[in-house]
């Protein structure tokens, strides 16, 4: 599988089966640096002090050690952010921060999945057309929706080259306190930026520890950056130039 | 027919009597529970006057900091607000919603005749399972509300103050 344009790829959504076990514990110890502490590290920032351009976030995912196709990792995020369960709307409507996207090379029939959301560009299309600024890119490449002034047109929607963003269609309530949704609004995966601005990891990575390391792009010696080194990582329409701070390996 | 017509006067008068009683009174306290929010009051992360005049551009400040910059300081947090002043579920047990009266911010905000769009996106209600300090009590730990230094808002006008003070009966019934 040496091609990396996806639109060579038969594309097809699979819903995220909740439950699914990250099962990933009995694969054989990997050639991923990593430090003491699994899936990366999030240094923690005082929090009264605005984020600077001094990190950059990202993630690079062993697509080779996630059994389940990444499953887990959206169950995760479900959990962690309660999108997914909107009653009145359609299966397209529905929100989706993060999908299993299962490809097959037509020639050979190989085939393999990868979750798929918001690949945090450097240069993001979707900043680019957002007529309010609310789809935003933060100083430490976090791209995120301020819903505070988004008033609902979609245009980010179209741009994504990764079908990233989704749009909230009905009345929402009980949201969890750190992670508000509403109704017309856009939405997508922000990184957990409530739990990366405390510190914490994403909650995917959480999920999938063994396959999934996050971290400093900017910073040469972390986890990350030593694992990208080492084995390379490659992005999903890397023709488009958009440099994405998440990476995938062994796609 | 002049008994229909006596009828429909009478049915006519008793509505708007109704309606002149209810515009006349303003919702009593036992009705809108804020026994809760007048102990905390004290407490408040600014004084009371200030609070009660200002709390909207605290908001307003707080969200793009927050969401823009990163910053997450506790002590003008919608979040905050919402872990201190609302309960969980009404007294019944059932869940506690903006739309109902009992609301900390819809004592108010119906009072007053204002909407709250916030709800629309952030939870009205503390989550019990995944906050267990959710409402911090009285003189508890939770000291982060002065500890970070009240900020040098600006004092309430005087007129201001005097709304605060004084409200304007008439249009207060919902």
């Amino acid at each position: 599988m040496s091609q990396n344009r996806v639109d060579e790829y038969r594309r097809k959504l699979v819903m995220a089966a909740g439950g699914v076990a990250a099962g990933a514990a009995a694969l054989a110890s990997g050639f991923i640096l990593r430090e003491a502490n699994a899936g990366g590290e999030a240094p923690t920032r005082p929090a009264d002090q605005a984020v600077t351009n001094a990190r950059r976030w990202g993630m690079l995912i062993d697509v080779t050690r996630l059994p389940d196709g990444g499953a887990a990792m959206v169950a995760a995020c479900k959990q962690e952010h309660g999108w997914g369960d909107e009653g009145h709307s359609s299966d397209a409507q529905k929100a989706h921060w993060a999908r299993v996207v299962k490809v097959t090379d037509k020639l050979t029939q190989n085939s393999f999945s990868l979750p798929v959301m918001c690949q945090h560009c450097e240069h993001p299309p979707c900043v680019d057309v957002c007529p309010t600024g609310a789809s935003m890119r933060r100083a430490d490449g976090i791209v995120q929706v301020n819903k505070h002034i988004c008033i609902g047109c979609r245009y980010c929607m179209m741009a994504c080259p990764y079908k990233a963003r989704s749009f909230v269609h009905e009345n929402l309530t009980d949201q969890r306190p750190y992670s508000p949704r509403g109704i017309g609004t856009v939405e997508s995966c922000n990184m957990c930026v409530h739990r990366i601005d405390e510190g914490r990891l994403p909650a995917c990575v959480e999920a999938a520890p063994d396959a999934v390391v996050f971290g400093d792009l900017n910073d040469p010696g972390s986890a990350i950056s030593q694992a990208l080194k080492a084995m390379g990582g490659k992005q999903i329409r890397a023709d488009l130039n958009l440099n994405t701070g998440v990476r995938y390996h062994g796609i | 027919m002049t008994s229909k017509f006596l009828k429909v006067f009478l049915a006519s008068a008793l509505a708007l009597a109704a309606l002149l009683a209810g515009c006349g009174k303003a919702p009593a306290e036992a009705d809108l529970n804020l026994a809760t929010a007048k102990q905390k009051a004290a407490e408040c992360v600014e004084p009371e006057n200030v609070i009660r005049t200002r709390h909207m551009d605290f908001l307003m400040h707080q969200r793009d900091a927050t969401v823009i910059e990163g910053i997450r300081t506790k002590q003008h947090s919608l979040k905050e607000c919402i872990n201190c002043h609302v309960a969980p579920a009404k007294q019944d047990g059932s869940p506690l919603h903006y739309g109902d009266k009992e609301h900390f911010c819809t004592t108010c905000h119906a009072a007053v005749g204002q909407k709250i769009d916030c709800f629309q996106c952030h939870a009205d209600r503390p989550q019990v399972g995944q906050e267990p300090n959710y409402q911090h009590t009285i003189g508890s730990a939770e000291g982060h509300h002065f500890a970070q230094g009240v900020t040098a808002a600006t004092m309430p006008t005087a007129a201001e103050a005097q709304m605060v003070a004084q409200p304007q009966p008439q249009g207060a019934a919902q």
